[in-house]
């Protein structure tokens, strides 16, 4: 648990030493949201239908930006071996910066969620309900985006990889779920209401941490 | 020797096969009572998907053969099995689409389970062999790759319930039914299936051989560069 902790705060030192970093995926956020704004300036739509994917694509692509550099940045400074060298296992180097990047990105996501509300004034009839569904979701998300950066930054063109092995495995298992409860939620559903949905994402949280758990070791030995 | 012998034995079966399923799919079987002459390709339609999936499986069980046991031989099968697979998974989907537009009217509808399955599988192990191209050593490939696959197929699944929950807010068209099958209708696919799965092995025996050699041939130029 000592060793999860010290990589977790290890890891959130050197993403806030750095302040360009964190200010590039702000950046970034604000560029995704209004490039879907200019995307749907010109034809007329329902904001309350497409509030959901749009949603969810800007929190994917703006995710993905701050999961790419978590273990690509120890290859390139050297401090790979350091890493595994130190007498902590491979699942607690994978918890303690799952757990990191789960921090940063739920900032960042309530950055894009206020980006949202600016550009796109949808009315929410239950706040509540879409902050649980988000956390939720995040959850499965990073964990299993977590061991992908793994992968890809072992690969050249690792910036490349990571989007084209993320999209397959995640676009179309969790964020898909998301959407849809996310659109019934915006149409007006809360929570309790879509319990069976919510239950599935649980599903893939914990089977995507216990996939992350197993195979990191695999990943981490190369 | 004896795996030589194996791999004619296999190809011949294979022809045999083929042969036979053609001549029961254009000819021994009768047209289809509602969709007429264009429901045969449904023989080799049906086959080129169960081919795909069973090759998508066996990359699946190679890669958790080879992270146990660490030997290249598994990554070997796993790659030559998924490259085969991703051939007749898009076999599948092109003979799917053409035998979807005189039916339902559309090459490709989103809504349906098995397209939408079928066409993430295609995805993932398009990935994968993206991932095996750029991939830096010989180990970290096959460590990689193997990870890859069994996580690809884990979410197979989870993406079986996503679309679940999808259709029930987009909701779907309703299609006229398949109709149900004849059993000489049955005895074609089963045959077809069958001649599939032959070709499916010979090609696999034949792609390990190339892997194999490749790595030979690999090991000989580092010999001879010192």
């Amino acid at each position: 648990m000592n060793a999860v902790k010290a990589i977790f705060l290890k890891e959130l030192r050197v993403e806030f030493r750095n302040k360009q970093m964190i200010n590039s995926y702000l950046i970034l956020s604000l560029m995704i949201i209004a490039s879907f704004r200019f995307a749907f300036s010109i034809i007329d739509f329902s904001i309350t239908e497409l509030a959901s994917p749009i949603l969810w694509i800007s929190f994917f692509f703006g995710g993905m930006f701050s999961l790419s550099p978590i273990y690509k940045r120890e290859i390139e400074q050297g401090t790979k071996e350091g890493l595994l060298l130190t007498p902590i296992s491979p699942s607690s180097i994978y918890f303690g910066k799952l757990f990191a990047n789960l921090f940063i990105i739920f900032c960042l996501e309530l950055f894009i969620l206020l980006l949202f509300f600016v550009f796109f004034p949808v009315n929410i009839p239950d706040l509540f309900s879409l902050l649980c569904i988000i956390v939720i979701s995040t959850i499965g998300i990073t964990a299993l985006g977590n061991l992908i950066s793994a992968i890809s930054s072992n690969l050249s063109q690792s910036e490349v990889m990571l989007p084209v092995l993320l999209v397959p495995v995640l676009l179309f298992t969790v964020i898909m779920s998301s959407v849809s409860v996310t659109s019934n939620v915006f149409a007006g559903a809360n929570i309790f209401d879509v319990l069976d949905e919510v239950r599935l994402i649980l599903a893939f949280d914990v089977v995507f941490i216990a996939v992350g758990y197993l195979l990191i070791d695999y990943i981490l030995e190369e | 020797m004896l795996k030589n012998k194996l791999r004619i034995l296999v190809s011949i079966l294979a022809i045999i096969f083929i042969l036979i399923s053609v001549y029961f799919a254009l000819i021994y079987t009768p047209p289809h009572e509602i969709m007429g002459d264009v429901q045969r390709i449904f023989y080799f339609h049906v086959a080129s998907a169960w081919i795909s999936y069973l090759a998508f499986g066996v990359t699946f069980f190679a890669g958790v053969m080879y992270l146990k046991s660490k030997d290249f031989k598994w990554d070997n099968i796993a790659f030559s099995s998924a490259e085969i697979g991703i051939l007749f998974c898009t076999l599948g989907i092109i003979t799917g689409s053409l035998w979807a537009r005189p039916i339902w009217g559309v090459f490709w509808r989103w809504e349906d389970i098995k397209l939408f399955i079928t066409f993430v599988l295609w995805l993932i192990f398009i990935a994968y062999l993206a991932l095996r191209a750029n991939a830096k050593s010989r180990t970290s490939k096959a460590n990689l790759s193997a990870v890859f696959g069994i996580i690809g197929l884990i979410c197979i699944p989870f993406s079986f319930g996503a679309n679940r929950i999808w259709q029930q807010y987009h909701p779907t068209i309703l299609v006229s039914s398949e109709g149900s099958l004849q059993p000489s209708m049955a005895l074609s696919l089963i045959i077809s299936v069958i001649a599939f799965t032959f070709l499916y092995i010979y090609i696999l025996l034949v792609r390990v051989d190339i892997e194999k050699m490749k790595e030979e041939i690999d090991k000989l130029k580092q010999k001879v560069g010192g």
